[in-house]
């Protein structure tokens, strides 16, 4: 079983629609693909049109492997489930730090609740927190998104040297560009400047600024399904088959 | 794989799914099909249905929809015949069980149009789904089988859908609704009929209703005799026939004297013509069992006899079913039909009324009285003459308790049937290695009378055989005493002193 974990400590960079697009195309390729929506608000379960789980509440995604398994809910794709969030999921923080071993909790739960399936992808919440410390040590990988842009630049150093100064391994991160407009000279200096600094840790596809994307919200679908083979379907593809050669 | 869901329903409740919520649910066409021809494919007794399952061929394509595995498919150049005759392949693997005397045949073509359904939410995400396939035979009847699927973590979605299927009249596709529904002129086969025979029950009326049950299952074998389609066919119509007279031998004085013998007379007639196919088709059955009783060295004499066999089997059965077409035969037995559902010109008999459960107390305590004093009096030394009068009390003894089973508490009843079945398999084989060993010395006698070239080897052949099935006799012969002992053991004396004597006693 491989654990990739979709993750930013910046909103709004396309984290969700790398989530469920991944999660997607590695369930079309055969894998037996579970999709654990970390994220309180719900948007990846929103994306799968699954309503919030009312009975994984607060420490029991942790402790009870039975209502995590019983949480879980089939996707309208083949090999595709997933653990819809819950509203009780913003206090992770908190139960976490009260629990033993509160770093390697999560790792715990996927393996006992998870089994059954060759990838779970994680939609992660936009923080640094003790749920995020607990994905970067259960993740295989961690895929961040990133807009081509300043401050999105910054808040990816920052993650950087959060794993340099946590001891924590920085080859697991695989960043990729996310919502890229090549006809802007911003974005363009952006990426040369951050591939060069970072060459190991960007993998070479990139997802474009797309209005396909942005209809997941009205079609809540992954992208390959509605038409969009072409275009960001096929960018989610190759970003699928980069993470596949990385792992 | 895992278990089906999977349910007949008729074709205008199945359109109604295509149409109406199921509680909160939306039906949702997600694929359609164009409609394909197949034929359903079974054997004559329905033992893939009878089993929980369905058998489609296509071309040369086998689809097997079972309710534990799901569905199974494979290629065969052969669709039909005996499981042995398809190519290997997991539809032959999953059809081992069927009976290898039975042939697999096209019961009828179908068009099967399969529609895809997803029923949705408010949020149009898929609770559950369900395959239909739409069938529409060509003579004209329909039906339709619904598979459901549930999806992980809405069991709730599938058992409101299962629970709508089954109030608009979807059923287990194996009871023989979905059969009937698609191909309504076909006589589902039921070789062992129920007959309900009441406790008060007048005998004559037991009889009739027994006679009336295997009248036609004799008349539905006579056409695959004809077409020699296996040899199951007249091994059924045989059976029905014996049930037939053992009811006239049996029942006593229910019908007139005279009414009894012409009977009797009638339907041995009928049995009289089926005899030597029947032997010659056990023979040719059995023929691997022959070969492993002799050395190798003898078993060209065994290709010859064989040989031999299968051409008289060949001119048997032609003789058999020009009879089976002839007119004196199908006006006689259509006479003898009409007069058991008639029933005017029965005449009865001086115990015709007797009310059932008195009456087959008093037969089967008689017999059981017979068969204990005539196994009483047998020892190692006794004439074999009396152990195959045994075998026959024994044998209507079973005829007597099965026909008026109804009758008695299932449980007492059983329990001294089943061993009495243990000693008839004892004697049973005691019979045939004897009845071989007669057949074999009769076609020894009529080869020395018509020396052939091939002769020698088959007479060597059939002299060993002899000799291999006279030991047999004999070890079955030796078990006899001991087999009757376990039989007839202070439990089963007392059942049937509880079961059959119990007016008496009162008395």
């Amino acid at each position: 079983m491989k654990i990739i974990a979709c993750y930013s400590n910046k909103g709004g960079v396309g984290k969700t629609a790398a989530a469920v697009n991944l999660a997607y195309a590695f369930a079309a390729a055969g894998s037996r693909t579970l999709i654990c929506d970390l994220d309180p608000q719900g948007a990846s379960s929103f994306y799968f049109r699954v309503k919030p789980s009312k009975k994984l509440k607060e420490t029991l995604f942790f402790k009870d492997v039975q209502r995590f398994t019983k949480a879980i809910r089939a996707t309208d794709y083949e090999n595709l489930d997933i653990v819809p969030a819950n509203m009780s999921f913003r206090d992770f923080d908190v139960f976490l730090s009260r629990m033993k071993n509160s770093r390697s909790r999560l790792q715990k739960a996927l393996k006992a609740g998870g089994s059954e399936y060759d990838t779970i992808i994680l939609d992660c919440p936009p923080n640094i927190s003790t749920l995020s410390e607990n994905v970067f040590r259960a993740a295989d990988c961690i895929v961040v998104p990133v807009i081509p842009t300043t401050l999105s630049e910054q808040t990816f150093e920052q993650l950087v040297a959060f794993f340099r100064d946590n001891r924590l391994q920085r080859k697991k991160l695989l960043a990729f560009f996310s919502m890229v407009q090549r006809s802007k000279k911003l974005h363009r200096d952006t990426m040369e400047r951050m591939q060069k600094k970072h060459p190991k840790r960007f993998l070479d596809s990139a997802v474009p600024f797309s209005t396909e994307i942005e209809k997941m919200g009205i079609n809540r679908a992954p992208v390959a399904t509605y038409g969009a083979r072409k275009g960001p379907g096929a960018a989610y593809q190759n970003l699928h088959m980069d993470v596949v050669d990385r792992l | 794989m895992t278990k089906t869901d999977c349910y007949f329903l008729p074709s205008k409740a199945a359109q109604n799914l295509l149409e109406r919520h199921v509680e909160k649910l939306s039906p949702v066409v997600i694929d359609d099909a164009p409609p394909s021809g197949f034929r359903l494919v079974d054997t004559f007794d329905g033992e893939v249905r009878k089993t929980g399952r369905l058998l489609f061929a296509t071309g040369n394509r086998l689809q097997l929809l079972s309710k534990d595995t799901g569905f199974l498919h494979q290629v065969s150049s052969r669709t039909d015949g005996y499981v042995a005759d398809l190519d290997e392949g997991d539809v032959k693997t999953a059809l081992q069980n069927i009976s290898p005397l039975r042939r697999l045949q096209a019961i009828g073509e179908t068009d099967i149009e399969e529609v895809t359904l997803a029923f949705v939410d408010s949020a149009q995400k898929t609770r559950v789904r369900a395959r239909v396939w739409f069938m529409n035979a060509s003579g004209g009847g329909s039906a339709a089988l619904v598979v459901l699927q549930g999806l992980r973590g809405y069991d709730k979605a599938l058992n409101q859908l299962r629970a709508h299927v089954l109030a608009s009249g979807g059923g287990s596709f194996s009871d023989g609704a979905l059969y009937k529904s698609l191909f309504p002129m076909q006589v589902v086969y039921v070789p062992k009929p129920k007959i309900a025979v009441g406790r008060k029950e007048a005998a004559f009326d037991a009889a009739n209703d027994i006679i009336h049950a295997y009248l036609p299952i004799v008349r539905l074998n006579e056409p695959g005799i004809i077409k020699d389609i296996d040899i199951e066919f007249l091994h059924d119509y045989r059976i029905g026939l014996r049930k037939i007279r053992s009811v006239l031998s049996l029942f006593s004085e229910v019908y007139s004297d005279k009414m009894t013998v012409s009977l009797k007379q009638r339907f041995s007639s009928l049995m009289s013509p089926t005899g030597q196919l029947r032997d010659l088709d056990v023979y040719l059955a059995e023929k691997d069992k022959f070969y492993a009783l002799l050395p190798k060295r003898l078993h060209a004499g065994l290709d010859a006899l064989f040989a031999l066999f299968a051409n008289r089997r060949a001119e048997q059965q032609s003789i058999l079913a020009k009879h089976l077409k002839s007119k004196a035969y199908t006006q006689e037995i259509e006479d003898l039909v009409s007069l058991f559902a008639k029933k005017k010109k029965l005449r009865k008999g001086k115990n015709a009324g007797q009310p059932a459960l008195e009456y087959s107390r008093a037969l089967i305590w008689k017999k059981y009285g017979k068969v204990c004093t005539i196994a009483a009096n047998i020892d190692d030394q006794t004439e074999d003459e009396e152990v195959h009068n045994l075998r026959i009390q024994c044998k209507k003894l079973r005829y007597l308790m099965e026909f008026f089973a109804p009758v008695f508490p299932k449980k007492e009843f059983n329990s001294i049937l089943q061993p009495l079945k243990k000693l008839q398999d004892n004697l049973g084989l005691f019979n045939d290695y004897s009845v071989q060993q007669e057949s074999l010395h009769a076609l020894l006698d009529e080869l020395n009378t018509n020396q052939k070239g091939e002769n020698l080897e088959i007479a060597q052949s059939l002299g060993a055989l002899i000799v291999v099935l006279h030991g047999k006799q004999l070890q079955e012969r030796a078990r006899v005493v001991e087999s009757f002992a376990k039989f007839n053991d202070a439990k089963t004396k007392e059942t049937f002193q509880a079961l059959f004597k119990k007016q008496k006693a009162k008395a």
